[in-house]
């Protein structure tokens, strides 16, 4: 990494610390953007606190995701399960057509408002990633390094456990920030259904046409978006080198 | 030793290995050779079975395989298979230590273990150990191949075309570095190939298969001088005859008396280089030398040519 | 090697699917009765929803598909147990909202509860599987595809689900649902036009320029990244500037709301997988191939038309395939900045606790979404098979 790239990052996570612990402090900045007195600053409940519950909310689901996503995956992929493999796949790519606002609205006349859909749409939505690639991590393991495994002598669960998930992991963890992404999305749409996020700020601002909401909304998701996404990039690409894997070009 | 008795695998109405019968001694390097899906590679997998067999037995040193749990039993045999199928997410000295570990050996042990396997295969531990699987050439993965299975000093070797991926000159190295090791350790080893030089370089004996029978197994001389087949006759090769027979015998077995002129031959050589030196000479013959360089005789075309011919 | 089974040969995934079935009949309300659109309803289980003898004919139907799927592993068999199921479950909830409904009461509301729900997603799943196992050409998925839109077509002309909450919520709507449907292909398909328009030739360049490739495609890959709303509202902000500063562009529609952001956001987003794909595309053309060309004297440009584009179609096509299934989705969202689209029934419905009114924004766009993705998947396989 480069001198510049780690400066640029350093900054930009610093710069958000400061405006989600002391907002008040850029308020010069918003202050052009209100009209007839409008706060500059969002003032209905503390950034602070929506930036905690707003990560907490995708650290949970996407937590109970990878658990039940990493599990199915396993087990599609043992003998018993390999009758249910060929609809998983199908599954998975029939998932994806659904749009994470729709399992959202759905959700919410099921269990109510507030944290729950939101907590249900982005579980579930969090699943298709990180099944489609332990399926994919698993399944790409070479044929002969099975062979090898198993003709030393390796229980099928030794194999899975010393060869398998260890050379599926770089792929899988792509599927969990593909899925830490996708949640942080789906958690700002949460806001819509109550549910205590980011979204809140945003959502504020269009419902009182307050642009300088709007904007410091969209801010502080949009950076907190691409810093965690570039921090699991980081751990991604460390993790591939310690499984001794030449680093793989970002897409 | 290992007695093969009788061994069958089917598949549905296909038959893959016919009532396969063979035993290989103690210390032998037994090839099994013949066409692709001829059934060789199910032959060798059901020893370690990793096939199951649909009949017959396998006995390694008088005891029933299927006696043994199938992981324990592949504990004991060292298994290399084209491509090797290192884990390219262990390092070198990790994908050696795999059996010893699998066995609960203690590291210390593992790790004087792998450093003399290293050292056996002129790997250096220190630039080879910590490298990965895919830092390394053709022919330093087949050798972390080789001394993966030998980690836990298995009386048994299996090989499955071992030498398949190497090009053509670090192969012929491969070969003889395997000899040595093997004349070293008295690993006993059946390896599998379809290559027929390679079978008459290793093997002590060589198994020909076809469609799923074994046609004839016995010592590559008699493989070329009494085929029991046609089938046989053609894949040692009736061009090739006359010279893998030479290639087998010393120059001890044509050895004459007295002197010649020019370059002397070693009498450790064979009798095919003993003849090509002739040729390229342009001379009738030349004199023999031992290890240490006493001439104990000559070597002529003539009593050359007598052992290029099945015994009359 | 499939290990020897003892007793019934039962299909794995058939028990299960038979298994919901059985819950579903069983266990679970097949519709829901709510005395008016607003109140909370209760489940009527299939014997009390329909007239008993025509209970009785769907209940047969449903539990003899459920022991096919258990039982049968022919995949042709499998995939007519499920139809014939989905052909007796759909007019029957249509028939149960008549049955229900009583007379002269137009306050009353009936929908598909969780049976209904649970033996649609069964025989779904029974079909899902089978199709995979059949391994339908491109061709036949299409014609599938096609199939099972127009008995959906048909059943919705008929009249015979006109009794369904969700279609009085459309009765009441049908003008603007259908002002918002174009709404919502004209945001998919618009930015996916556009974004068409500028990724092309930009992967192109950066095939070609590869000093271009790695900054290009992060940039891309950040916009991306960024979540669906946050988006919108970064773009509202200069857009709504630059219609208060030029008459100009708000004469042209561009304003801080409505269709301009969203219309921008879907554009950026569809850059990554076009511009991606494009570059990925080009870059797996054999080497030797396009060497071969030049050595018979292509120029550059007909080494592009002829050669490059034509191998790395597929490979694009399936950029274009995540694009549009990907804006489908995401045009939802627009309705919040009041962009319009399907979302505006989803968010209306949300506001409102009107589940049917969610359900006739998300049908439609899961609907579009899915017809998407089989016609690009089977667009892919067809330029795989000609290039």
């Amino acid at each position: 990494m480069s001198a510049f790239s780690i400066l640029t990052r350093g900054l930009a996570l610093f710069m958000l610390a400061v405006f989600i612990f002391a907002p008040q402090l850029f308020a010069f900045a918003f202050e052009p953007l209100t009209a007839n007195n409008a706060p500059a600053i969002y003032n209905q409940g503390s950034l602070l606190s929506l930036t905690l519950s707003h990560l907490r909310i995708v650290v949970g689901a996407t937590l109970a995701s990878t658990v039940v996503a990493v599990a199915l995956g396993i087990f599609v992929t043992r003998p018993a399960g390999l009758d249910f493999l060929p609809l998983s796949r199908s599954l998975v790519n029939v998932g994806q057509t659904f749009p994470p606002i729709a399992v959202l609205a759905i959700a919410v006349p099921l269990v109510g408002f507030g944290e729950k859909p939101t907590f249900i749409a982005l579980f579930l939505y969090g699943l298709l990633p990180i099944f489609e690639n332990t399926l994919s991590g698993l399944t790409q393991v070479s044929p002969l390094t099975l062979e090898a495994a198993k003709g030393m002598g390796m229980s099928p669960r030794q194999r899975l456990f010393q060869i398998e998930l260890p050379l599926a992991l770089p792929v899988i963890l792509t599927g969990i920030r593909l899925s830490v992404i996708i949640s942080l999305g789906t958690a700002t749409i949460g806001s819509t259904v109550a549910a205590k996020g980011l979204g809140e700020v945003i959502i504020a601002g269009l419902q009182s046409n307050n642009v300088a909401f709007i904007l410091q909304g969209g801010l502080v998701v949009a950076l907190l978006a691409v810093l965690i996404h570039d921090g699991l990039s980081v751990a991604e690409r460390a993790v591939a080198r310690r499984l001794g894997r030449p680093a793989d070009e970002t897409t | 030793m290992i007695e093969i008795e009788h061994l069958t695998r089917r598949y549905g109405s296909t038959v893959v290995v016919d009532d396969v019968s063979l035993r290989v001694e103690e210390g032998a390097i037994a090839v099994v050779v013949g066409t692709s899906g001829a059934g060789k590679s199910t032959l060798l997998r059901m020893i370690n079975r990793l096939v199951e067999p649909s009949a017959g037995r396998v006995l390694i040193d008088g005891q029933d395989t299927r006696t043994v749990p199938e992981d324990e039993l592949r504990h004991r045999i060292g298994y290399v298979i084209q491509g090797y199928g290192l884990f390219p997410h262990r390092t070198v000295a990790e994908n050696i230590a795999t059996v010893p570990r699998l066995l609960g050996w203690g590291s210390k042990r593992i790790a004087a273990r792998v450093n003399e396997l290293l050292d056996l295969f002129q790997l250096d531990p220190a630039e080879f150990a910590r490298k990965f699987p895919h830092q390394l050439s053709g022919g330093q993965q087949q050798r972390v191949g080789v001394a993966r299975a030998l980690a836990a000093r298995p009386a048994l070797l299996l090989m499955d075309e071992p030498f398949g991926a190497l090009d053509a000159v670090i192969r012929a190295k491969a070969q003889e570095d395997l000899l040595a090791i093997q004349r070293r350790l008295g690993t006993t080893i059946v390896l599998v190939t379809h290559d027929m030089n390679e079978a008459f370089q290793l093997g002590d004996r060589i198994a020909v298969m076809d469609q799923a029978r074994l046609l004839q197994y016995a010592t590559p001389t008699e493989l070329l001088t009494r085929p029991a087949e046609d089938f046989v006759e053609r894949l040692v090769g009736t061009v090739e005859r006359p010279f893998r027979l030479l290639s087998l015998t010393g120059v001890q077995a044509a050895l004459e008396p007295g002197g010649a002129e020019g370059e002397p031959i070693a009498l450790s050589d064979n009798l095919q280089n003993a003849l090509s030196q002739l040729v390229w000479s342009g001379r009738e013959s030349l004199p023999v030398a031992d290890p240490n360089g006493v001439i104990v005789g000559r070597i002529s075309v003539g009593g050359i040519l007598a052992h290029g011919r099945p015994p009359a | 090697m499939r290990p020897l089974r003892s007793g019934l040969p039962l299909d794995p995934l058939g028990s299960v699917i038979a298994i919901l079935i059985g819950v579903a009949l069983l266990a679970a309300p097949f519709v829901t009765y709510r005395a008016n659109r607003i109140v909370s309803g209760e489940g009527r289980m299939l014997a009390e929803a329909l007239p008993v003898l025509v209970a009785a004919a769907v209940f047969a139907v449903a539990f003899g598909a459920g022991l096919a799927a258990a039982l049968i592993r022919n995949p042709l068999a499998r995939l007519a147990a499920a139809l014939v199921g989905l052909a007796a479950i759909f007019p029957a909830v249509g028939l149960s909202a008549v049955f229900l409904t009583p007379s002269g009461n137009s306050f009353a509301r009936i929908s598909p509860s969780v049976g209904f729900w649970l033996l649609t997603l069964s025989f779904a799943l029974l079909a899902a599987d089978s199709l995979t196992r059949l391994r339908l050409g491109p061709w036949a998925r299409l014609a599938a595809l096609a199939t099972a839109f127009g008995a959906v077509a048909l059943l919705l002309l008929s009249g015979a689900w006109d009794g369904l909450s969700i279609l009085k919520e459309y009765a009441t709507r049908s003008d603007s649902f259908w002002r918002e449907a174009r709404q919502h292909l004209f945001l998919a398909l618009g930015s996916l036009a556009a974004a068409c328009l500028v990724g092309l030739p930009l992967g192109m360049l950066c095939h070609r320029v590869r000093a271009l490739r790695a900054g290009i495609l992060q940039a891309l890959n950040v916009i991306q990244t960024i979540p669906s709303i946050a988006l919108f509202g970064l773009l509202m902000v200069p857009l709504g500037t630059l219609a208060a500063a030029s008459p100009l562009a708000a004469g042209l529609g561009i304003r801080g709301i409505g269709a301009a952001p969203a219309l921008l956001a879907l554009f950026l987003y569809s850059l990554l997988p076009i511009v991606a794909n494009t570059v990925l595309g080009l870059n797996q053309v054999p080497a030797v191939v396009v060497d071969a060309a030049r050595g018979m004297g292509l120029s550059a440009r007909q080494r592009l038309v002829q050669i490059e584009i034509p191998l790395s179609l597929p490979i694009i096509l399936a950029g274009i395939r995540i694009v549009l299934v990907q804006n489908l989705g995401l045009a939802t969202v627009a309705a919040l900045i009041g962009g319009g689209g399907f979302g505006t029934f989803v968010f209306q419905g949300i506001g409102q606790s009107a589940i049917d009114l969610v359900l006739l924004g998300a049908i439609p766009t899961v609907a579009l979404s899915f017809a998407a993705a089989i016609i690009l998947d089977a667009a892919t396989e067809l330029a795989k098979g000609s290039a």
